[in-house]
C-alpha cells in the first residue's frame, strides 16, 4: 500500500494531540496556579533502503544514500513551570509563591502532594485547607477568637487575639523544590505528586535557598498565555490540513490505479 | 512483452517513494529542529538489445536542507536555538556523539541536561551535569553559568560550554529519530563560532506550500504511468486479437 497514507497518519494523529494539549491549556486560562503543557514532537526512524557511505565505486562513496522516514510522533508533553502572574487579592489566607517552591498538602491517602495553589481556607477545626478540604502538611491551626491572621515572607504564620497586643506564631507554611519540576505528576486538582523523574522533594524555608518568597493576600494566575496558545492553535490546525491532504491524495492515487488498470 | 509496462509501473512505484519523503517532510511541519529531506529523480538508463529506451525514472532522497527554520520566542530559558548554522552534541547510550538542531533542553532528577528525546548534553569537558540551582543563564556563545542554591547574586559560578558542531552537510546522516550522526570516523570538531539564543525554539524548516505542490506533481505523474500501464496492456490486447485472427 502507498506508505504516504501511513507517514501522513502519524502526522495526523501528533497534531490532533497537540491540539488537545493547547485545548487543556486555554480551558485553565483562569486555573490559579496553572502551569501550561507543551506538545513536543520527534521524527520517527528512517527505512534505509540505500545506505548513505556505501560504495558508490571502486574508490567512491555515495554521499547519501535513500532513506524515507516514517513521519512523526508526539514526544512528550512537558509542563512550563515558569512563574505566572501575581494577582492581588488581599484576602489573608491567599498565599502566592513568587520564585520557586511548592506547597505541600496531606492527600486523604496518606501521601503528600505538591501544589502552587495557595488559595488557603479553613475548616471546621481552624485548620488550613485547599479548596478539596485537604489540609497543608505540617498542618497549620487558627485558634479560635484570633483577630487577624498574618503571613510573613518566610512563610511563618502568626495570629493576633482580641485584648492581646502581642501575636502568637502558630506555625510556619514551608516549602519544597525539586531539581526538575517537570518530572512531576499532574495529579488534577492543581496537584502534583512526585515521581522517580521529578526527583525527591527539598525541603525549606521560603526565600532561602533558592526558594521563592511566600506573598500573603496574592494567587499566581495560570501561566497560559492566550495570545500564544491561539497561534499554536492556528498552526496546528493547518498542520492538521495539509496531512489530511496528504491522505486524500493518496487515496485517489489508489482510487486511479484501482479503476484504471 | 511490452517492456513499456515495466519502465511505467517502476516510475509508479518510485514516485510512490518520493511521495513518502515529502508526506514524511509535511508529518513533520510542527516538529522544531526538523530538516526537510530532498527527493530527486534520476534517470537510470538500462540499455539492452534494441533502441536506446529502457531509461527508468528513480527516485533518491540526497540529503537535508540545512536552511535554517523560522525562531520562536518561548521564555523558557533552557529553550536554546542557534542563529545560523551549527548543531548541539548529545551522547548516545553507547557511549558516541550524536547531533541535534532541538534546543528543547531539560534538567534530570540527577541534574544532568538532558535533550528531549532523553539523551545527555555534552559540554566542553564531557556530559553537562548541573549543580543544584536558583538562577541560569545560557550565553550567546553557549557558556552555562548559574546561580547555585543557597547562594546570592554575587555567586555566578560557569558550569561548561555547550559542545556545538558546524558539519557540512555532506558529512552528517540521519540514524536514529531527531538526531544526526557524523559519516566518517572521527568526532566532529568543535565550533566556537556557533551562537545560541536562549528563550526561543528553532521551527521546523519545512515549506508546506512546495512540499503539498510537489505531492500533488507526483499524484499527477503517478496518474500519467497508470495510463502508460494501460495503453501497453491495450497494445497486448490488440496483439493477441492479431494473433486470434491469423
Amino acid at each position: 500500500m502507498n506508505s504516504a497514507l501511513w507517514i501522513s497518519k502519524t502526522g495526523l494523529s501528533a497534531q490532533d494531540v497537540a491540539l488537545r494539549t493547547i485545548s487543556n491549556n486555554l480551558a485553565n486560562v483562569s486555573t490559579v496556579g496553572y502551569k501550561r503543557d507543551r506538545a513536543n514532537f520527534e521524527d520517527l526512524m528512517y527505512q534505509i533502503q540505500q545506505q548513505p557511505g556505501a560504495l558508490s565505486s571502486q574508490n567512491t562513496l555515495l554521499p547519501s544514500g535513500t532513506q524515507l522516514g516514517l513521519g512523526v510522533r508526539i514526544v512528550d508533553t512537558q509542563k512550563e513551570f515558569s512563574v505566572g502572574t501575581l494577582q492581588i487579592t488581599e484576602q489573608p489566607l491567599d498565599v502566592a509563591i513568587e520564585g520557586r517552591g511548592f506547597f505541600q498538602i496531606l492527600l486523604p491517602d496518606g501521601t503528600t502532594g505538591f501544589t502552587r495553589t495557595g488559595s488557603f481556607q479553613l475548616n471546621e477545626n481552624g485548620s488550613l485547607v485547599t479548596a478539596q478540604g485537604y489540609e497543608l502538611n505540617p498542618a497549620i491551626t487558627v485558634p479560635q477568637g484570633s483577630n487577624t491572621v498574618t503571613i510573613g515572607v518566610d512563610g511563618t504564620v502568626s495570629v493576633s487575639q482580641v485584648g492581646d497586643p502581642a501575636p502568637t506564631q502558630v506555625g510556619s507554611i514551608t516549602l519544597v523544590d525539586f531539581v526538575n519540576p517537570a518530572g512531576l505528576e499532574a495529579a488534577g486538582g492543581n496537584l502534583y505528586r512526585e515521581t522517580a523523574a521529578s526527583g525527591a522533594a527539598v525541603q525549606g524555608i521560603a526565600g532561602t535557598q533558592g526558594l521563592g518568597e511566600v506573598i500573603q493576600g496574592a494567587l499566581e494566575g495560570s501561566n497560559v498565555n492566550i495570545v500564544e496558545e491561539l497561534v499554536n492553535m492556528v498552526s496546528t490546525q493547518r498542520a492538521y490540513e495539509i496531512n489530511s491532504r496528504v491522505v486524500s491524495t493518496a487515496d485517489q492515487m489508489l482510487q486511479y490505479i484501482t479503476q484504471n488498470i | 512483452m511490452d517492456r513499456a509496462l515495466y519502465i511505467a509501473a517502476n516510475s509508479a512505484r518510485h514516485a510512490e517513494l518520493a511521495q513518502a519523503v515529502h508526506a514524511h517532510n509535511l508529518a513533520n511541519v510542527s516538529t522544531d529542529g526538523f530538516r526537510a529531506r530532498f527527493a530527486d529523480t534520476l534517470a537510470d538508463a538500462v540499455d539492452g538489445s534494441g533502441l536506446p529506451g529502457r531509461v527508468y525514472g528513480v527516485s533518491k532522497s540526497p540529503g537535508f536542507d540545512f536552511t535554517a527554520g523560522t525562531v520562536r520566542e518561548t521564555g523558557r530559558v533552557l529553550d536554546v536555538a542557534i542563529d545560523g548554522q551549527g548543531m548541539f552534541t548529545v551522547q548516545l547510550p553507547n557511549g558516541r556523539e550524536a547531533h541535534t538542531r532541538n534546543g528543547a533542553f531539560r534538567v534530570d532528577s540527577a541534574g544532568r541536561l538532558m535533550s528531549e528525546a532523553g539523551y545527555q548534553v555534552v559540554g566542553g569537558s564531557g556530559p553537562i551535569t548541573l549543580p543544584p540551582y536558583s538562577t541560569i543563564v545560557i550565553a550567546k556563545d553557549g557558556s552555562i553559568s548559574v546561580r547555585p542554591q543557597g547562594q546570592g547574586a554575587e555567586t555566578i559560578v560557569q558550569v561548561d560550554r555547550l559542545r556545538m558542531v558546524n558539519p557540512e552537510p555532506e558529512d552528517v546522516e540521519r540514524t536514529q529519530p531527531g538526531l544526526f550522526t557524523s559519516l566518517g570516523p572521527n568526532l566532529l570538531p568543535f565550533a566556537p563560532d556557533v551562537r545560541v539564543q536562549s528563550g526561543a525554539l528553532e521551527s521546523s524548516n519545512v515549506n508546506a506550500v512546495s512540499e503539498l505542490t510537489e505531492i500533488l506533481a507526483l499524484a499527477r505523474r503517478f496518474e500519467i504511468e497508470t495510463r502508460l500501464m494501460s495503453t501497453a496492456e491495450d497494445n497486448d490486447a490488440a496483439a493477441t486479437q492479431l494473433l486470434r485472427i491469423g
